[in-house]
């Protein structure tokens, strides 16, 4: 006879469902490890190569080459989150999600949660190897580290994810993601210091969201949380713009593309 | 249970649906029939809340919207299963999507691995299956939950023998239980053997509803007899078991080959499109 399939709307449920979700794209992630595995050991290997240059070209060049090289692999992450989101649509797995007893917001944290876990592990690896191996200052406040990965992590998701409901291949996103991240990061500071570029650069450097973030960590590593405040604002705005815009386009389905 | 009543959707200029409407009672199987574009995927995706009808209203035992969530079970026309995730893992998912928990879970996962024959490949990550094993997979996910709606669409397209026979066997087995089950498909055979009654689909409506006996009755189908000369006669009948008959007793030449085609989907749609007259 029929199970008791109904959707239930209790908490435990809830938990429950996103729990399945979670382990589920955990899963994913695990047997599929090479993007986030290069964007961990690439920085590493260019923090080391680049740090003699680093240190005798700026003052707090270790904090530099570690901070910058970690935005700018962390924003080449977003193809991480857009590629794990694009997947459910080459897959035509997210309307068979969408199916389910899961509502929308749950099927969204049980995808986007193991994504966001990864850039935060991702982000925390890189500055304890900073830490460890460059010469990085060990952070006074850790908390105040913390919480501006999680809030970059938060951006770089939503920025992902809404480029994944607007691009037409996994081509348009790698184009998008890739080149998006190299200008945006080496605009924001994240490659060469904002003091030694031109000027039309430093005032252009706040568009980027990289520019913001380093502002973040380097303000977060000090322990000076008065100038972590701005960046994070911006950032979480900018995070709350492109996570809304996702959560739109993922609620509805994606429609048809040409490409896909 | 399972009813749908004046849904018309629009993508643009194009109504994918234009007044659908179909009632499917508890241990029913409606095969659903009409050429690409008549509408039946529009109405899956409609009933299971994929989309939303511009007008029209969908109730499954008097619930509707998202108070239906968790009714039906779906399997869409494509393949949708993840490349990397095991047969076992993609029941378990969509089993603990459903509710379903420890012993219930297992249990269920257990039958549909049996009935399904999928009892060899439950380790086996989706990318190596062939095709038919994906699209029992796939049936598999829509059965799990035992839900009181089954939605198939095209379940068993480009599938070998032993798919088409597993999924038809589960599909009677869960409508013996008391499930609505809407079926598409180009196979008239299918559903013969389902038993199922037939709603044929045209321009977005259901244009034409009843039993295969019902719906084919008058419809002409085609007796051939090829002679040792290699000459051949065709009639065109109503009746082609009498035709052939008449015809054989009539023969003055020894017959090599007999052909007797009875009336088909396609012959049934170009009946009814010669009626209908959107």
């Amino acid at each position: 006879m029929f199970l008791d399939t109904a959707y239930r709307s209790g908490a435990l449920d809830s938990l429950n469902r996103v729990g399945a979700l979670a382990r589920h794209n955990i899963t994913i992630r695990r047997r599929d490890p090479g993007q986030m595995i290069s964007y961990v050991v690439m920085p590493m290997v260019l923090m080391l190569v680049l740090k003699p240059l680093y240190v005798r070209a700026v003052d707090a060049g270790a904090t530099q080459v570690a901070t910058g090289l970690m935005v700018m692999f962390s924003v080449f992450a977003i193809s991480m989150a857009g590629n794990a989101i694009l997947a459910e649509r080459t897959w035509k797995t997210w309307d068979r999600l969408r199916a389910t007893s899961a509502p929308a917001a749950e099927l969204l944290i049980g995808k986007t949660t193991p994504i966001f876990v990864v850039m935060v592990i991702q982000q925390s690896i890189l500055l304890t190897y900073g830490c460890l191996v460059i010469g990085l200052p060990v952070p006074r406040e850790p908390w105040f580290v913390l919480l501006s990965i999680m809030i970059w992590a938060f951006t770089l998701l939503s920025i992902g994810a809404v480029l994944a409901t607007i691009v037409r291949s996994h081509g348009e996103l790698s184009v998008i993601s890739d080149v998006g991240a190299l200008t945006l990061s080496s605009l924001g500071g994240a490659l060469v210091p904002l003091s030694i570029m031109p000027t039309w650069a430093q005032y252009a450097a706040h568009l980027s969201p990289g520019y913001w973030a380093l502002s973040m960590m380097q303000a977060a590593i000090r322990g000076d949380e008065v100038h972590m405040l701005l960046p994070a604002a911006v950032l979480l705005t900018i995070g709350a713009v492109a996570g809304t815009i996702a959560v739109r386009r993922l609620t509805r389905g994606w429609g048809r593309s040409r490409l896909l | 249970m399972l009813e749908a009543i004046d849904l018309v959707k629009r993508y643009g200029q194009v109504r994918a649906l234009n007044g659908f409407s179909l009632r499917v009672a508890a241990g029913e199987i409606v095969g659903l029939v009409g050429h690409n574009g008549a509408g039946k995927t529009t109405f899956v995706e409609i009933v299971s809340n994929l989309t939303r009808p511009d007008s029209g209203t969908v109730t499954i035992g008097g619930k509707s919207g998202t108070a239906t969530r968790g009714l039906v079970g779906i399997a869409p026309q494509h393949i949708s299963l993840y490349p990397s995730i095991t047969v076992a893992e993609h029941l378990r998912l969509y089993g603990k999507l459903a509710g379903l928990r420890g012993k219930s879970l297992r249990s269920a996962i257990d039958d549909l691995a049996v009935m399904l024959r999928l009892t060899e490949i439950m380790d086996r990550s989706a990318a190596v299956l062939s095709g038919g094993q994906q699209r029992r997979t796939q049936a598999a996910t829509a059965l799990i939950h035992r839900p009181p709606v089954l939605l198939l669409d095209e379940p068993t397209a480009g599938a070998d023998l032993e798919t088409r026979q597993a999924t038809l066997d589960v599909v009677k087995q869960r409508a013996g239980e008391g499930a609505a089950v809407v079926y598409t498909t180009h196979y008239l055979p299918e559903l013969t053997e389902l038993h199922a009654t037939i709603a044929v689909a045209r321009h977005g409506r259901v244009i034409a509803r009843g039993s295969s006996e019902e719906l084919m009755d008058g419809l002409p189908g085609e007796v051939r007899l090829t002679f040792e000369e290699n000459e051949e006669i065709s009639v065109s009948t109503t009746q082609p078991t009498a035709t052939l008959i008449d015809l054989l007793s009539r023969a003055d030449r020894p017959v090599a080959a007999v052909d007797v085609r009875h009336p088909s989907l396609d012959d049934l749609y170009r009946s009814l499109a010669v009626n209908d007259v959107s």
